[in-house]
């Protein structure tokens, strides 16, 4: 299915120079250095600066409107800390500009968002996107105008079976959280499990995921119950009457945002959680639990990040993040993911000692290193960042009302992750 | 053993009731709606941002301490009546008397506005749902739990249903609605005012769905994505019901709200198909919807449409002499890549705007020439993107053949949808034609558990599986589309030079080539069938002309174009279709595109998408964060004062040099010309 595979072999073969069947951007060089035509000088100008510059232009294409616009600005924000840092740091010693597009959580929008910052504004580097669809489009994306991508989105196909060289994720993938969640869940909370999910890719996965770890957890898990609701459904009644009906003594939510919102709150007003744990891989996001207040405490969910976890570059990220004139709070998910995304590459950048970005593969691709959640690396045969997961539980905070979480049970960063084997994708 | 159906009993009624609390929010929303189309013709897309801004409003009320939900339940509507109110005098008011075509580009613009104001003043985070104070926690009855809030959304819909009822019935406000509704030239005749009635009832509207806005907040959150989430589900009851008809949109609400109830528990696989099936199959037995009167809405009353047709300064040869020399332009607009602008403004940006010229001028076709506005042209175009992909994806790479296939499968899709929708006309055409868009839009996401559960039937029948057709919400992708049958270069890869691709040309060959296939056949005797139609249809079938044979096909024309478009976008899209194709969106903006540029005249929404396009581009890259609402701005004051479109303005402006009281251009015979 990978568009890129032909492309990777490709480049495998004929490492460094960059060369590519059909590239836009190999027949331009090729063109341009010819110089047999006048006109193919001024053809030089075209495009971003594929790499010889020493000026890292990273392109930040964030759902501004749509469906994730609520997460989006997380996202921005984190990325436009991520550059401002870099540029004040000396132990980076390369130039970096961030240009920033609205990607409208569509994929054809998205896609022509980044052609925008690529060919308009230069853009070498892309980060962002939040849904699945979007990012596997701009996974094509990357390979075709052969800039580095780090996608915004959880989805495993991302970093596996539609994976390809350029792409670099920081975001933790919904494997990773199944790890973190499942096992704690069927152990801890109860083997009858109902599953309710919304009925799209990421549902689906979290249900085939979560079951089948469960199951090789504890033998004695019963899957009570199947249920899943349209994409976009305010009205849960229905199964949470069948839900409140069964013998289940925990429902795992594989939802994400507004549906994960209503579903959860009107199934903590009908008196669902009275007699069963509900268990959502998301519950943790901020926006969730901003947007459920007190009915979040006592729920459960993965955790793929807290701007409260205590190490030295966490701790200058918060800070620093707080102080941004765009911000009001504390970090979330979506602005970790947009911040260690680019200081991650960063990473790399500084260890190839060069803006090309074949150098930068080939530097980043499994390069150990720090990070806001500790000691990191994407992995050099899919390049998934190695985040450690955790489970975690929403409880009533010391002030205010939107739910603290509690961290029960940390699965570390090599542990989360399925082996390199098993994600259907070989670099 | 006599537990069992005890308990089903239970749960039947548990369901039940679940239904009819959803039911009754539709009916509150529904009811609005429905008494404003019926009243004054306006299709209010903006309806479900109204019951927005009423969640919001009790959201900003009860957060800022004002007043609890009671208050918020009371203050909020009202708020949201002036507003309504005020759109109504501004902005609906002065296009009265015309086709309600208009008033979906004038509420599609007013929606792109309140998003935009919703998401600039409470943000893009959502809100918790409101406190309800007493009416939080659960209460038992007959034996089971169920939210006290249910209960209450029951009986205060009842209450406000049968109140709305009353003013219906009972009072002179309501005799003059009625009758308005039903035929608005006799209350005028009788000595009515009735368009001083129209302010009122569109505030009335507007109440009703506010109200339903804040009983919708008080059990779920409150964001941005609100009102287009309720919108389709609000036209269908609408629909389903009758237009115009209160008593319909109550039983419309609720039959949707308890099918809708049933159906998830019971056969969970037809769950967001089933409403789409009931509506189709309801317009096709009952085409007027379960209680909407069948004399309603005959020919004469929808008002004038305004095509561009004809309405031109230049002389036919002159208009050829103008489209050349724009073929012209765009075939020699790449040799100033890198000298004048760079590739993204030939290579993404033009081609963008080619590829949407086809969709809209694929429009154009049916509803500029027959006057038939399809809601679901969406369809066509995605059904067009995802056959190419799959084509190339399952059987042969190369382009040519997966655009034939594409074109091919929107074709015969546009053929069955055309024979089984043509038959209703007006609203009703615009409605069961987005039902077909939606219920595959819905198919395609779900096909993936559709896969899972059809395919080991069909395996251990010993009968061939279904491979994947969408992955869903992941979208499909082709592994390479390329110019020869089985391989060679690809599609977007052949330079001829630098940056000057030969896709571009391609496309251009294509767009330009379809427009002049589809002068040829409006130049053609059924060209001049379809303009007969378009004038009176009646006349046209007078005639001697069967007129709905001649709209089928032309429709089949549309929907194949559409499809070549959504193939080619698909092209552009790294090869790859996703549901976003198949969003209901599309539909709206290619008929702003279409109206903005003029229809009937096939070039002139090609002109309209390229404004449309160019004006998002040119927001886009400022970084202006609200350029939807520019952009709803813009189509507010366009259908107001531009109604034929951008064509039109150079009449416009002759009109205004000539300030002789000469008769306008529009006086010169309708015929085509270039």
């Amino acid at each position: 299915m990978a568009r890129g595979t032909s492309n990777r072999k490709q480049r495998t073969t004929d490492q460094g120079s960059s060369s590519r069947f059909g590239s836009r951007r190999t027949f331009l060089q090729a063109t341009a250095g010819a110089g047999a035509l006048g006109l193919a000088g001024c053809l030089s100008n075209i495009g971003g600066g594929g790499g010889g510059s020493d000026t890292i232009t990273y392109g930040v294409v964030s759902p501004m409107s749509g469906a994730y616009s609520s997460l989006a600005p997380g996202q921005r924000n984190g990325a436009k800390l991520a550059i401002e840092t870099l540029k004040e740091d000396d132990e980076f010693d390369f130039e970096i500009e961030g240009v920033y597009a609205d990607g409208q959580t569509e994929d054809t929008a998205s896609v022509q968002a980044a052609e925008r910052l690529v060919q308009e504004d230069g853009a070498n580097f892309i980060m962002g996107c939040i849904s699945s669809s979007v990012a596997l489009a701009m996974n094509e994306f990357a390979a075709e105008e052969q800039v580095i991508y780090n996608p915004g989105a959880a989805a495993v196909p991302i970093t596996g079976s539609g994976c390809n060289e350029y792409v670099f994720r920081a975001e933790t993938n919904t494997a990773q959280i199944a790890e973190a969640v499942s096992e704690y869940t069927v152990n801890n909370l109860g083997t009858e499990v109902w599953f309710h999910i919304a009925d799209y890719a990421y549902g689906t996965s979290v249900r085939n995921r979560v079951e089948a770890r469960m199951r090789q957890a504890n033998s004695d898990l019963n899957v009570v119950g199947s249920t899943a609701s349209e994409l976009g459904s305010s009205n849960f009644d229905t199964y949470i009457s069948q839900i409140d009906n069964s013998d289940a003594e925990v429902v795992v939510v594989g939802m994400t945002g507004g549906d994960l919102i209503n579903f959860t709150a009107q199934a903590v007003e009908a008196g669902l959680t009275e007699d069963k744990d509900i268990m959502a891989p998301t519950m943790t996001f901020q926006v969730v639990r901003g947007a459920l207040g007190s009915a979040a405490y006592g729920l459960y969910g993965g955790v793929r990040y807290v701007s409260t976890l205590d190490n030295p570059l966490n701790n200058t990220f918060r800070e620093a993040y707080m102080n941004m004139d765009e911000t009001s709070g504390p970090p979330d998910n979506f602005a970790r993911v947009g911040y260690q995304s680019i200081m991650m590459t960063a990473e790399g950048i500084k260890e190839a000692g060069s803006t090309n970005v074949d150098d930068v593969i080939d530097a980043l691709a499994g390069l150990e290193m720090d990070s806001i959640l500790g000691n990191n690396q994407f992995r050099a045969c899919d390049h998934q960042a190695l985040n450690p997961t955790w489970m975690g539980r929403c409880v009533e905070p010391s002030s205010g009302e939107v739910a603290d979480v509690e961290l029960l049970k940390k699965v570390e960063g090599p542990d989360a992750m399925i082996p390199c084997e098993e994600t259907e994708c070989s670099l | 053993m006599l537990e069992l159906p005890l308990v089903t009993a239970g749960e039947t009624l548990d369901q039940f009731i679940n239904g009819l609390t959803v039911g009754m929010v539709y009916v509150l929303l529904a009811a609005g709606l429905s008494i404003i189309f019926g009243v004054m013709d306006v299709i209010n897309f903006a309806h479900g941002e109204l019951l927005a801004l009423g969640a919001y409003f009790a959201v900003a009320i009860t957060t800022a301490g004002i007043g609890n939900f009671w208050v918020a339940l009371l203050v909020a509507p009202l708020a949201v009546a002036i507003i309504g109110g005020a759109m109504e005098r501004l902005t609906i008011r002065p296009l009265y008397g015309r086709d309600p075509l208009y008033h979906i580009l004038l509420t599609f613009g007013l929606v792109l506005i309140f998003v935009d104001a919703i998401e600039l003043i409470w943000g893009t985070q959502p809100f918790r749902p409101l406190d309800t104070g007493v009416l939080s926690g659960t209460i038992t009855i007959l034996g089971f739990q169920k939210t006290l809030y249910s209960y209450f959304v029951i009986v205060m819909g009842a209450v406000v249903a049968a109140g709305a009822w009353l003013v219906l019935e009972r009072t002179r406000f309501g005799l003059v609605v009625r009758a308005g509704s039903m035929d608005r030239d006799m209350v005028r005749h009788l000595g009515i005012d009735i368009d001083r009635y129209y302010t009122l009832v569109f505030a009335f509207g507007a109440f009703l769905a506010a109200v339903g806005g804040v009983v919708f907040a008080g059990r779920q959150s409150v964001g941005p994505g609100m009102g287009g989430s309720v919108i389709i589900p609000a036209f269908i009851v609408v629909v389903l019901g009758g237009l115009g008809s209160f008593r319909g949109a109550v039983a419309g609400g609720l039959l949707v709200g308890v099918v809708q109830s049933f159906v998830r528990w019971q056969v969970p696989f037809l769950e967001g198909l089933v409403v789409f099936l009931l509506m189709i199959g309801v317009l096709l037995i009952r085409p007027q919807g379960l209680f909407g009167s069948p004399e309603w809405h005959d020919p004469g009353e929808g008002g004038e449409l305004l095509t561009a047709a004809g309405s031109g300064v230049l002389s036919t040869r002159r208009r050829r002499l103008l489209g050349g020399g724009m073929v012209a332009v765009l075939a020699i607009a790449p040799l100033g890549i890198g000298v004048l602008y760079n590739s993204y403004v030939v290579n993404t940006i033009v081609v963008d705007i080619l590829i949407w010229g086809l969709f809209a001028l694929s429009l154009d076709l049916v509803m500029g020439y027959t006057g038939l506005v399809s809601l679901g042209h969406v369809l066509f175009y995605g059904l067009g993107a995802y056959a190419t992909v799959l084509f190339a994806v399952y059987l042969l790479p190369s382009i040519w053949l997966a655009l034939v296939a594409g074109i091919l499968v929107a074709a015969l899709i546009a053929w069955v949808v055309g024979y089984l929708s043509i038959r209703v006309s007006g609203v009703y055409f615009s409605m069961i034609t987005l039902a077909f868009a939606e219920l595959f839009a819905s198919l395609a996401l779900k096909m993936p558990g559709l896969r899972a559960q059809i395919n080991p039937t069909l395996d251990s029948l010993g009968l061939p599986t279904i491979p994947p057709l969408t992955n869903g919400d992941n979208g499909i992708g082709a592994d390479a589309i390329t110019y020869g049958l089985t391989g060679g270069p690809e599609f977007g890869d052949v330079s001829l030079l630098g940056e000057i691709h030969l896709y571009y040309y391609v496309i251009l060959a294509l767009v330009v080539g379809s427009y002049l296939v589809s002068r040829r056949l409006i130049d053609a005797p059924f060209g001049s069938v379809l303009q007969a139609i378009r004038e009176s249809e009646q006349r046209a079938s007078f005639l001697g002309y069967d007129t709905t044979m001649y709209k089928r096909r032309a429709f089949v024309v549309s929907g194949a174009l559409a499809g070549l478009a959504g193939g080619l976008r698909a092209t552009q899209n790294l090869g790859r279709a996703s549901p976003g194709f198949l969003d209901w969106l599309l539909s709206g903006e290619v008929i702003v595109m279409t109206l903005l540029g003029g229809m009937g005249t096939l070039y002139g929404p090609m002109i309209g998408a390229a404004g449309y396009l160019s004006l998002e581009e040119l927001l886009l890259s400022n970084g202006i964060d609200q350029w939807q609402g520019v952009l709803g701005i813009v189509f507010v004051l366009f259908v107001i004062f531009v109604p034929r479109g951008i064509v039109s303005i150079p009449s416009l402006v002759k009109q205004r040099m000539d300030s002789s009281s000469e008769a306008p251009p529009e006086g010169e015979p309708a015929e085509v010309s270039d």
